[in-house]
């Protein structure tokens, strides 16, 4: 009866849905803001997302006739469900996920690509041309990023030696975090740029580019679909945050200061938040780039950077 | 297998409503049709049926970023016509004016360009700088955006001598960021990337297609109406026609954002060189049948204004080429095996101001075939 | 390195430029073209402000036999108040004219 309850509240309160869509969204705002100041404008308040995502919900539900209807419907539930457990499988108060089972990095590798099959199910079965070209474009920027992530990846596993998450936080609390590793550097940036193709920010929100393609595969979508897809993203940014601090920056970790115990998760609050501010930074900077240049670019650069970080992890003792 | 990506009536893209229907295959565009007509208003019909002195607010508002290069062709089309000339302080304002709204409205384009290409803070930066030569403008206008200085024999309002100290430190602000912008555009990878050899438009291309402005200049032809045919105050200006070699969109933006520096060297010379004497010289509007063609350089190329009087205080017939129309021809070879990701970017590069093309014109489809669609047609073709 | 990055980072810590518009007024500069303003007193009903209207904006008002300006098709050109022999019309500064209702 307790581990039922206890699962319950893991998946839809804490660290699951609510708790996620709820950092996930507050982020989001935090991104707008700090984007809005660095172009020298106000930019909206911190919790629009929130009255964003709120509106939307309270709109009319629309399926385009010319969709396919239930795939249409569906693709962004089943996002929803992915991020949510990778959520769950994310070292968030300490180094122990919520969810105990064995899990390891390969499972959460795959679950993180759950978001973008739906998102090129969701555009393709929307029968509209835009929903198309930008389903096309995501499938040729997961083939250019997923390669660096993966590879990034291994580096790190080759040094730690173990494809459980929580054995990468656990090494980190006795060795130091992996970024201190200059060898493991290569890999961090290589694991940047792929995450800022994952959530298709600038240089690479090529599959959604505003004025190319409207808005890419989510074209078609309106209402609480189009709340759900916002919430999604929102999670899907935080949970990869969170992962990369988890490979790189030693995880949550639970402070004393003074007499008060601080929970791990603060911790990973202030790592996610760093990590997001990093990757608004990089949307800032840039250009969009064309979909060749992205795929060139990860090919060439970025996987470099991700094989000379293994290669020295392999080579240099 | 090719699928038909329809761009506009309403697209994110387009600031005004035109439509671009692009047959794609993959990323890569195979076809492109082009349909002009949606914001047709009938300004033309409407000019002849005005008195000469109430047609100035309306020519000024064919087109709102360059109303005063409008209005200050419709007004040395009549002054030709009515044999006047404007005072030469009349000529120097107007010419002040003009490059201001050049300055404004390549600022304005930089920031589009930018937004096209996803490159949002540079475009909210442009439009930042851009708030001063507004500034500029209603100082000595009255008005941010429609200038309503120009009537028929010169200009209704006077620059004051206490407003020129505000005029100089604008443009010194001015002239530090449009260096920045110019940099930038030089130098940043990503714009780089994103236009070089991109909507390229050779050179005998831009001579078959008689493009104009900008767009030629960047296609390294000297083509400048205030340079070739001197109106106003230009002949006695000293200015350097800008041109770029590579005929692609980094060119084209090269050569507006050079201009802003040319242009802010124009104003300063304009406003030291300020001759003195009235701003206006009353004219008799009944003008005697005859007819007459006036051009300018507007900032998006050459406009050209045609006028026909009867005798009465009306306008026969007033015909008016926007620049936009003489660029739309080059257009189909500036798309010629780009992809998807170019669109913007390139329709953007030739600076379209549809508001100002409103005329029902040909189509001009992959097959090569062309025709003429009447307004019926386009009605029933819009539901 | 992008060559952005100074600026955007420097915008980071400056004040927005934006200015916060219905709680910050800005005052615009003298001669501004803004709501016109009749002064029934002075008009000399000489109606030359009609004839010179190039949007057709005033129109003469049954009661009080003044002329009366349709803000909704002003063009703010300044014509009617530069020619008024009177200068009962003037421009003022006020720029807020939005309205939900035609008047
Ligand atoms: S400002 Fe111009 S448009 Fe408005 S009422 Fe006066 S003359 Fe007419
Ligand atoms: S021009 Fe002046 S005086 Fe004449 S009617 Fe108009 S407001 Fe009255």
């Amino acid at each position: 009866m307790m581990e039922v309850l206890s699962f319950f509240f893991n998946s839809l309160v804490f660290p699951g849905l609510l708790f996620a869509s709820l950092i996930g969204l507050l982020y989001a705002g935090i991104d707008r803001k700090v984007t809005g100041h660095m172009q020298h404008r106000i930019g909206p308040p911190i919790w629009q997302e929130y009255l964003d995502v709120g509106k939307l919900m309270g709109k009319e539900d629309i399926t385009p006739s010319a969709a396919q209807s239930l795939v249409f419907n569906v693709a962004p539930l089943i996002a929803l469900g992915a991020v949510t457990t990778v959520m769950l499988l994310l070292p968030v108060n300490s180094a122990q996920p919520a969810l105990t089972a064995v899990a390891d990095l390969i499972v959460i590798i795959y679950l993180l690509n759950i978001p973008a099959i739906c998102l090129m199910l969701g555009g393709y079965s929307s029968g509209g041309p835009f929903g198309s070209v930008g389903a096309a474009r995501y499938v040729v920027q997961l083939f250019s990023y997923e390669f660096v992530f993966i590879l990034a990846i291994i580096a790190v596993i080759a040094r730690v030696g173990s494809l459980d998450l929580t054995a990468v936080v656990g090494y980190q609390a006795q060795r130091g975090w992996l970024i201190l590793d200059l060898r493991l550097i290569p890999a961090l940036i290589a694991m940047i740029i792929s995450a800022q193709g994952k959530l298709m920010r600038v240089p690479f929100d090529i599959p959604e580019a505003e004025t190319e393609i409207v808005h890419g595969a989510l074209t078609e979508y309106s209402g609480p679909k189009l709340a759900i897809w916002r919430i999604v993203y929102n999670i899907e940014t935080l949970v990869v945050a969170g992962f990369i601090a988890a490979l790189f920056l030693g995880g949550p970790v639970a402070y004393t200061i003074g007499g008060f115990q601080i929970p791990g998760v603060a911790d990973f609050l202030i790592k996610t938040l760093i990590i997001v501010l990093i990757t608004t930074i990089l949307r800032n900077i840039m250009a969009r780039l064309r979909i060749d240049q992205a795929l060139k670019f990860y090919w060439t650069f970025a996987a470099f950077l991700a094989v000379l970080s293994l290669m020295l992890v392999l080579v240099v003792p | 297998m090719t699928f038909v990506v329809p761009v506009g009536p309403q697209h994110p893209m387009l600031k005004e409503p035109e439509f671009f229907r692009f047959e794609v295959k993959g990323e890569e565009i195979v076809g492109v049709d082009i349909r002009l007509g949606y914001a047709h208003r009938g300004i033309e019909e409407a000019l002849s049926r005005r008195s000469y002195k109430h047609n100035v607010y309306l020519c000024e508002r064919i087109c709102g970023i360059c109303n005063v290069v409008h209005s200050t062709t419709y007004c040395q089309t009549v002054e030709q016509l009515a044999g006047v000339e404007p005072p030469e302080r009349a000529k120097y304002i107007r010419a002040i004016l003009m490059e201001l709204e050049r300055i404004h409205s390549h600022l304005l384009w930089l920031g589009v360009a930018a937004h096209q290409i996803g490159f949002n803070t540079l475009f909210m930066l442009a439009w930042r700088d851009r708030e001063y030569v507004m500034d500029l403008r209603e100082l000595i206008s009255g008005g941010r955006v429609h200038s309503a200085m120009n009537t028929i024999g010169g200009v209704r309002r006077d620059v004051r001598s206490e407003h020129v100290p505000t005029m100089l430190r604008g443009l010194d602000k001015l002239e530090q960021s449009a260096r920045y912008y110019t940099d930038l555009w030089g130098s940043d990878r990503t714009i780089l990337a994103r236009c070089t050899n991109v909507g390229v438009l050779s050179k005998d291309d831009a001579i078959k297609f008689c493009a104009v402005g900008p767009l030629a200049r960047a296609s390294d032809v000297k083509v400048d109406i205030r340079k070739d045919d001197p109106y106003g105050a230009y002949g006695a200006l000293s200015f350097n026609v800008i041109t770029e070699q590579e005929g692609d969109v980094w060119a084209k933006g090269m050569v507006r954002l050079r201009e802003i520096l040319e242009s802010i060297k124009i104003v300063r010379q304009a406003l030291k060189e300020l001759p003195s004497g009235p701003v206006r010289t009353p004219v008799e509007l009944k003008i005697p049948p005859n007819e007459t063609v006036e051009r300018t350089e507007a900032p998006r190329g050459e406009l050209i204004y045609y006028i026909r009087s009867n005798g009465t205080d009306t306008p026969e017939r007033v015909r008016v080429r926007t620049p936009t129309y003489g660029n739309f021809a080059s257009m189909k070879s500036m798309f010629a095996g780009g992809t998807v990701a170019e669109i913007p970017i390139v329709m953007w590069s030739i600076d379209p101001c549809f508001g100002c093309n409103d005329r029902i014109t040909l189509v001009d489809s992959h097959t090569g075939k062309a025709r003429v669609v009447s307004f019926d047609e386009l009605r029933r073709w819009k539901k | 390195m992008p060559r952005i990055l100074p600026q955007v980072l420097r915008n980071l810590f400056r004040k927005p430029f934006t200015v916060k518009y219905p709680y910050v007024k800005v005052e615009p500069p003298e001669g501004y073209r803004g709501r016109l303003a009749i002064n029934k007193e002075r008009c000399i009903r000489c109606w030359l402000c009609i004839h010179t209207c190039p949007a057709r904006a005033i129109s003469v008002d049954k009661e009080t036999k003044r002329p009366s300006i349709w803000l909704g098709r002003c063009t703010f050109c300044g014509e009617c108040a530069e020619v008024c022999p009177t200068k009962a019309i003037t421009m003022t500064k006020e720029f807020e004219y939005t309205t939900l209702y035609e008047k």
